[in-house]
């Protein structure tokens, strides 16, 4: 009867047809990184969200439905993510003082400990927003990523900065597509505080040297109002206010390689603007680990005091388990 | 009791309705119920009812007085406060004011088969002329045993206290939860413009670092790239080695300014660079390559893509490559 059943029930399943997202980029043949976005413990609404809104950032490569229980741990996803060429884990948690975020590598780590002094989300970021900006595609490519102001020489920096370079995908200068461009992630380091800003930016084309009228005209092919001009001539010659004060500087712009939309032509300079879209973080490098939420402290933001004295834990730990195991033997 | 009250005589009535209550209360004790006489709903009408029929099932009474009963709760204990003590607790005024009402006509009617003291007791009225002397100070809430007004006044702070403990430990926990969030200003502060500039531009106030990286240089970078080769075709070797040359030209003048970065992603560059010839985690030597790959004009980029590198590597690291 159960092998009926059984047999009955493969004729029910319907045969999904998987996109198998590519593990290696084509191109380039670099492994693309891919990425879980969890948390550990309970989380507070606001916090859960800033876990969706993280995962969206991640986005193409990363599971946006993830499916969290109490009982996981963390061998869990690494388990899951072996199979599935999953290569960096966002871990969010939460303390009496403040939430935390976990950037791990996987197999192996390292994994990066920031404490999150600060964050919106996206909502909070859109609702600050006059006119909050999402276009279909913009979660259909991968972000770039700018790192600014790491560059100060100190070895647990550069570890960060390798770290998140690699959580996205590279891009190829000579073949890229600039219309796939159209989010970027910075982190900013800030010398004195030493806190890292995290923004999420959409980019924005615009043609330079074309007044905000013609401009709308041509991008939402409506008919103008011309009431109030004396001759069609003037639509094209008047300027329409607030376009110049907005005119942005000449390091803003660019000239792009092929056309980009109806608006960015190849022959003409574009602007570039960006808009937050969120969420936006204020982190603090704490803790380096060596191994994956475990492991050799690297670095410690809370002297190195503490470091020894877990490293010395630790021999002695060793140092036990070699007693042990001589005892045993 | 009761039979006396009844048998008293019409001038008996006139002192009010105090002596309906008394007699209620006589009844009430016998109820026997603890039950906070506050609350009167469905149930405990029914039961009510139900008891006094018991009780009374000797007489054939009709229903009306038994009904009083119940609701006539409320005026025995007003006499009771009477009898104790003249602080009065108020409770529900309206309902009191109500219940007295309800047992005005309570009185009047006579139940039937009840022996009467014939010539009545002198004592007996002495003593409810006194009682019925005494002023009650009409208080809004109405008298209340003083024991359960204290009681009621108790279990209300109580509540509120809880209550407000609740709250504040509602707000607390979310407070806790919430730590950290901020919401952001509606304009764009001067630090939020400072990292745009920086996301578009780059950073000038650390030119040397790693933010040579952004938005308008690898534009500018991709369309350096992408521009020169427009004109050459890649599937003629001289115009191969030129694309390559210059391709790496404008990959360097642009992102020239990135060299001194870290010795780290070095490291990866070197590790993916002897890839180049025989790596079989190269793309185009996996299977299903030339199946997958939409892109097959451009097969012959391949080996230059790995010199002059992805964007997110530094320049110098590519060089040595060569």
């Amino acid at each position: 009867m159960a092998r009926f059943r059984n047999k009955k029930r493969k004729d029910f399943v319907k045969p999904v047809v998987k996109k198998q997202q590519p593990s290696v980029d084509h191109i380039t043949g670099d492994k693309i990184p891919k990425s879980f976005v969890f948390s550990r413990g309970k989380m507070p609404g606001s916090l859960r969200q800033l876990q969706m809104d993280l995962r969206k950032l991640m986005l193409p490569y990363t599971a946006l439905k993830l499916k969290e229980k109490k009982r996981n741990n963390l061998k869990d996803y690494l388990n899951v993510a072996g199979p599935m060429g999953v290569t960096h884990f966002l871990i969010l948690s939460k303390t009496e003082t403040a939430p935390y975020l976990r950037v791990a590598r996987t197999p192996q780590g390292p994994t990066l400990t920031f404490k999150v002094h600060e964050y919106s989300l996206a909502v909070d970021i859109a609702q600050s927003q006059l006119r909050p900006r999402c276009p279909q595609d913009l979660f259909k490519n991968a972000p770039l990523i700018v790192l600014s102001g790491f560059g100060t020489g100190e070895q647990h920096l550069k570890l960060t900065t390798i770290m998140f370079q690699n959580i996205f995908p590279a891009i190829d200068i000579n073949t890229v597509k600039l219309s796939s461009c159209q989010r970027i992630v910075l982190l900013n380091y800030n010398k004195e505080t030493k806190l890292i800003d995290f923004r999420h930016y959409s980019i924005r084309l615009q043609p330079v040297g074309v007044s905000r009228r013609i401009r709308k005209f041509v991008q939402n092919h409506q008919v103008p109002d011309l009431r109030r001009l004396q001759d069609v001539s003037d639509f094209v010659t008047k300027a329409g206010y607030g376009s110049e004060s907005e005119m942005d500087d000449e390091a803003a712009t660019v000239s792009l390689p092929s056309d980009l939309g109806r608006v960015n032509r190849a022959s003409t300079k574009s602007a570039v603007k960006l808009q937050e879209i969120g969420p936006r973080m204020t982190l603090q490098l704490i803790k380096i680990e060596e191994g994956l939420c475990s492991g050799g402290v690297i670095f410690s933001e809370y002297g190195n005091g503490d470091e020894k004295s877990k490293q010395d834990a630790r021999e002695e730990n060793n140092e036990e388990e070699e007693e042990e195991e001589m005892e045993e033997t | 009791m009761q039979t006396q009250e009844v048998g008293k005589s019409p001038k008996k009535r006139k002192v009010g309705h105090k002596k309906g209550s008394k007699t209620k209360k006589k009844l009430k004790m016998l109820q026997g119920n603890g039950e906070e006489k506050v609350r009167i709903n469905q149930k405990m009408k029914k039961l009510f009812r139900k008891r006094v029929r018991d009780y009374n099932s000797d007489d054939d009474d009709d229903s009306a007085p038994v009904i009083e009963d119940v609701s006539g709760q409320l005026n025995d204990k007003k006499e009771v406060s009477d009898g104790h003590s003249s602080d009065e607790e108020r409770e529900n005024h309206g309902d009191v004011g109500e219940e007295n009402e309800v047992s005005e006509d309570d009185e009047i009617v006579i139940q039937p088969g009840i022996t009467k003291f014939t010539e009545g007791c002198k004592a007996f009225r002495m003593a409810f002329k006194k009682i019925t002397k005494t002023s009650v100070s009409d208080d809004v809430l109405g008298p209340v045993l003083s024991a359960h007004k204290k009681l009621v006044v108790e279990k209300l702070a109580e509540e509120d206290v809880k209550r407000k403990v609740k709250g504040e430990a509602k707000k607390e926990k979310h407070l806790v939860g919430e730590k950290g969030h901020a919401k952001p200003a509606n304009f764009l502060d001067l630090y939020e413009k400072f990292l745009i500039g920086v996301a578009t531009k780059g950073d000038f106030q650390f030119p040397m670092c790693i933010a040579g990286l952004s938005v308008v240089k690898l534009f500018n970078a991709v369309n350096k790239s992408q521009n020169a080769q427009k004109g050459l075709n890649p599937s003629r070797s001289n115009d191969a080695k030129a694309i390559r040359k210059q391709r790496k030209e404008a990959f360097f003048s642009e992102l020239g300014n990135t060299s001194q970065f870290t010795r780290a992603p070095a490291k990866i560059a070197a590790s993916t660079g002897p890839a180049d010839g025989e790596g079989p985690a190269w793309a185009p030597l996996r299977d299903n390559y030339m199946l997958t790959n939409s892109m097959l004009k451009d097969w012959d980029k391949m080996p230059d893509t790995r010199v002059a590198d992805d964007f997110g590597m530094p320049a110098d690291s590519s060089s040595d490559d060569d």
